[in-house]
């Protein structure tokens, strides 16, 4: 019984965590740095910070690149030939991605 | 007996247009988007005008400081200012234009402290301290920091992100401290500039019924914390009066005031 208890609650926890993280959106910017680099910051709508949230640069189905956005949520790559995404990635339903003809100075 | 009737007539149209002129005097910081999809060059407009009407647009001088805060660090822009002339319906105005690049997303807190402007007509000078607020993909970052001006609102709702009909909040502070009590003015930008000129439109969004509409008076409460709904989209101002602690400017009344700029947007 004691330990249905505890299930129970874990289980709250997880929903109530669960559904916070629902409450805000994820939000991507990139810019090319005129460098033959492109930087991204990433962050959520609620202010919060976006470091350690794993960023793909993808050319088609071909993954070019896996990082993850730094301690300041951003994420610095070379500007790939050709075309190409970048996918910001904090889980189900907190993907932002951004087609990288429309990144520009 | 003719004479002194003319020169009583004009004494009292004097009188009159002194009394009735209801509008307030508004420091502006103009650009024609507060919420963008992403970092892009923006236009920067410092204007001191009446902007209900669009009317007489007085003369400033060289401002006192002009920066922005970005996530917290602060980046000086007076140098980066260039004096124009802006036309409104009734005169040409010295005023100030620059453009800003914002790189990046975030929040971008554009601040200015005008010269004191001297106002013959009450024989005593006016120091708007404005502020404007842009952001870039809706990423909140310092919208609702303190700069610690003299005279400054601090806002409690996004001034970016408002629909039409949402309450505006903020605090009025004197050197940090509320202002129990504050009187502010409010005022539409009834005649919007036009895109890529230095002038306001011809024609007005709104019109006043009377007086009182032109130039709202409105009362923060106890703890400095003022609210207004916003009826109509576009741009509205704030302004806190006489506020700030620079109580005299050259031996002379020195009304320091604390301005905020907020944009509605329409539902659609």
């Amino acid at each position: 019984m004691k330990k249905a208890a505890i299930f129970l609650g874990m289980a709250m926890l997880v929903l109530g965590l669960a559904a916070g993280a629902m409450a805000h959106s994820p939000i991507c910017t990139c810019y090319d740095n005129g460098d033959g680099t492109i930087s991204c910051e990433g962050g959520f709508s609620d202010g919060s910070s976006a470091a350690g949230v794993n960023m793909y640069v993808k050319q088609g189905d071909k993954t070019l690149l896996k990082g993850a956005m730094n301690a300041d949520s951003e994420f610095t790559f070379k500007k790939p030939q050709g075309e190409y995404k970048v996918t910001f990635d904090a889980g189900e339903g907190h993907q932002v991605v951004i087609n990288g003809k429309d990144i520009v100075e | 007996m003719k004479r002194i009737f003319a020169i009583t007539t004009l004494a009292l149209m004097a009188i009159l247009a002194t009394g009735g002129a209801a509008v307030a005097h508004f420091q502006m910081i103009y650009t024609p988007e507060a919420a963008l999809a992403k970092g892009q060059e923006i236009p920067l407009d410092l204007v001191f005008t009446h902007p209900f009407e669009a009317g007489h647009t007085m003369d400033m001088g060289q401002p006192e400081q002009f920066f922005v805060v970005h996530k917290g660090k602060r980046t000086d822009l007076l140098k980066a200012l260039k004096p124009m002339e802006w036309t409104s319906l009734t005169n040409k105005g010295k005023a100030f234009e620059t453009t800003y690049k914002l790189r990046g997303m975030g929040d971008w807190i554009f601040a200015l402290v005008p010269e004191p402007y001297f106002e013959a007509k009450e024989d005593s000078y006016i120091q708007q301290i404005t502020k404007l607020v842009v952001n870039v993909a809706g990423m909140p970052t310092d919208w609702d920091r303190e700069l610690g001006l003299p005279a400054e609102i601090v806002p409690l709702d996004k001034p970016y992100a408002l629909w039409t009909g949402n309450v505006f909040r903020g605090v009025v502070k004197s050197e940090g401290k509320p202002v129990p009590f504050a009187e502010l003015e409010v005022e539409y930008l009834n005649h919007p500039p036009v895109p890529g000129k230095k002038m306001f439109q011809k024609d007005g969004l709104a019109e006043a019924p009377q007086d009182s509409f032109v130039t709202m008076t409105i009362k923060a409460d106890a703890n400095g914390a003022f609210t207004y709904a916003l009826p109509k989209a576009g741009w509205w101002g704030f302004c806190a009066l006489g506020v700030g602690p620079a109580k005299k400017y050259k031996d002379k009344e020195n009304s320091q005031d604390a301005v905020i700029w907020v944009k509605a947007v329409d539902m659609k």
